[in-house]
């Protein structure tokens, strides 16, 4: 059994943490003066102003988020065991999966906070230059909000049963895994070799499809995006996010806490 | 359960596993005991017993190799149960981003208080442990003995029926540790189980009804504790000074060996002599410098539980 109860008590600390921080005011100032620099950049050219402004953008909205993501996310359990906060609170009534999920909603959250201010800035940018702001842009925004939420499961996960260094290594390999794991079905596609062929598709079956979460391209030309599109990257979002979680409880609820 | 029976500790054994999982280290051997309810029951050692690991066993915090243990009825792994627990860790660390009254309203809401009464019992608590003028300033600016007692009060917050705690008087001045040892009465008075970790044996003979003694992660003694409180054993050293020849000879003759010692002389007496020494020795117009109770049984035990334990015992060095 599952309380929301506990969830919530500490998924909203989490938050509270996060507002308290001021690495992360850091981060996000840097984000939204990339954001800006855009309109910097677009004035050097004179052709597709306000595309390259809004490739910067969501560029930068993209990079930053998951830098965020990952920042935090990889001390996320960790910190609590190491510095043994975890003794007294795990001393409620609260279960080990309770709080590793309260944890992570907590983050998740903390981050699609600062996703909504650093598309504020974007929307601001885009309208002070003109730029067309299209509901392709919307939903870019959407999925890269799921994509976060894939990346902070990877970085709980890891988080709760290895060090920051450890996990940042291993989280950021991913991501970059991520983005590059249809290149490499297609490459393993084209081989001749069938054993070939066959460990780039198991790969791509394990490896997180995270480019199915980018509409940056169909974003800045204003392309159509079919609902079927994204509706197939959130259940693939949010069964991934599942399948992370569920190991990361499971690794998590057989540690001891020395 | 038998009635009555808040704690039960069956076989209990934890093997820490260093260096790749070769190096083995038994902290603690399968002990057994039980707390019943109502009591202050101490759980007394010397340093590296076993005590950390075996509340810390009983928190769930870490799995046990073998054995069981249960708290009000339940397996320790359970979670709803814990309502009823509270638990002070040793040298207990807390978000330092949040005041005293932040953390305090966190555990209260995290233990299922309900909201309408969080505020109440916080400044409760707060005056309980005497941090109400430091409810508001963050953890981080909190002195160690300050943080001694933000854990005091979380463990009490949501008004548990059985606390466990770890060294509870670790950190804290003269002041507080009466103050802490006058909580752990009034929590007795209202009939709560009392669990306490300590090695400090003065401690254990002021609160405590029963004790266990655990040394190198057995068990070495388990029962009450007002037996040999009140027992004939109990010595007291009486200092005098100022004693005539005649007086001495008197003292000597009627209380064993009289031992000088510079100026003063000193006598090795049962504590139920002592009204009648000091009565002779008042008469005979000496000085009292001093009395002091000596190998008090708790001590007795406690040393020769420690000297039994040997080194061939299962915490030994490797
Ligand atoms: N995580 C661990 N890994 C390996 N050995 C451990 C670990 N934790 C404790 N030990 C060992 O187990 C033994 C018991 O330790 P424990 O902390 O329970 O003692 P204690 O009775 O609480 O002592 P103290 O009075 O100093 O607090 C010690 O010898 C200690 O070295
Ligand atoms: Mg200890």
């Amino acid at each position: 059994m599952i309380s929301p109860v506990g969830i919530a008590v500490i998924s909203a600390n989490t938050v509270r943490e996060a507002v308290r921080s001021r690495v992360l005011y850091t981060l996000l100032f840097f984000a939204v003066l990339l954001i800006g620099t855009g309109v910097l950049l677009s004035t050097l050219t004179y052709v597709e102003r306000e595309r390259i402004l809004q490739s910067v953008g969501l560029a930068a909205i993209r990079l930053f988020g998951a830098a965020i993501a990952i920042f935090v996310g990889i001390g996320l359990i960790h910190r609590e065991v190491e510095r043994r906060t975890i003794y007294t609170i795990l001393s409620k009534p609260i279960s080990r999966c309770e709080f590793l999920l309260g944890k992570y909603l907590g983050l998740v959250a903390t981050i699609w906070i600062q996703l909504v201010i650093m598309g504020l800035a974007f929307v601001a940018v885009s309208w002070l230059a003109g730029a067309p702001l299209t509901h392709q842009i919307g939903l870019a925004l959407g999925l890269a909000a799921v994509e976060l939420a894939v990346i902070v499961a990877f970085a709980t996960l890891f988080s709760a049963f290895t060090t920051p260094m450890l996990a940042a290594l291993f989280t950021t390999g991913l991501y970059v895994l991520g983005h590059l794991s249809r290149d490499l079905r297609d490459l393993g596609a084209r081989s001749d070799d069938g054993g070939v062929r066959l460990v780039a598709t198991a790969l791509y079956r394990v490896l997180p499809d995270l480019e199915s979460f980018n509409l940056t391209t169909q974003a800045l030309h204003a392309l159509p995006v079919s609902g079927h599109e994204v509706g197939l990257a959130l259940l693939y979002g949010a069964g991934y996010c599942g399948a992370l979680l569920a190991l990361a409880v499971v690794v998590f609820d057989r540690r001891d806490f020395k | 359960m038998n009635a009555g029976e808040i704690v039960r500790v069956e076989g209990l054994a934890k093997e820490f596993r260093s260096g790749l999982g070769l190096r083995r280290k038994r902290a603690v051997d399968g002990i057994s005991f039980s707390v019943r309810e109502g009591e202050i029951f101490g759980f007394v050692g010397p340093n590296g017993a076993g005590k950390t690991t075996t509340l810390k066993l009983l928190m769930g915090l870490i799995r046990p190799t073998a054995g069981s243990a249960t708290i009000l009825g339940h397996d320790v792994g359970e979670t709803a149960f814990r309502r009823h627990v509270g638990f002070l860790p040793e040298n207990p660390y807390f978000y330092e981003y949040l005041t005293g009254r932040e953390i305090l309203g966190f555990y209260a809401r995290l233990s299922g208080v309900p909201g309408r009464r969080i505020r109440e019992r916080v400044e409760t608590l707060l005056a309980w442990v005497g941090l109400e003028h430091a409810g508001d300033a963050r953890l981080r600016t909190y002195s160690k003995g300050m943080l001694q007692r933000v854990g005091i009060a979380q463990a009490l917050v949501h008004d548990p029926s059985v606390v466990f705690l770890d060294e509870p008087m670790s950190g804290l001045d003269p002041i507080g540790r009466k103050e802490i040892r006058d909580l752990v009465l009034r929590l007795h008075g209202e009939g709560k189980t009392v669990f306490m970790n300590t090695h400090i044996l003065s401690d254990v003979e002021m609160l405590c009804d029963r004790v266990a003694i655990i040394v190198k992660g057995a068990i070495r003694y388990e029962g009450p504790i007002a037996e040999f409180l009140h027992s004939d054993e109990r010595k007291a050293d009486v200092v005098l000074a100022r004693v005539s020849l005649e007086l001495a000879a008197g003292l000597d003759a009627r209380w064993g060996p009289l031992t000088g010692r510079g100026e003063h002389v000193e006598l090795h007496v049962d504590e139920k002599a002592i009204h009648d020494v000091l009565a002779q020795a008042l008469d005979g117009r000496a000085e009292v410098v001093s009395v002091t109770p000596r190998g008090a049984s708790l001590e007795s035990i406690f040393l020769s539980a420690v000297r039994e334990g040997g080194d061939a015992g299962p915490g030994g060095p490797p």
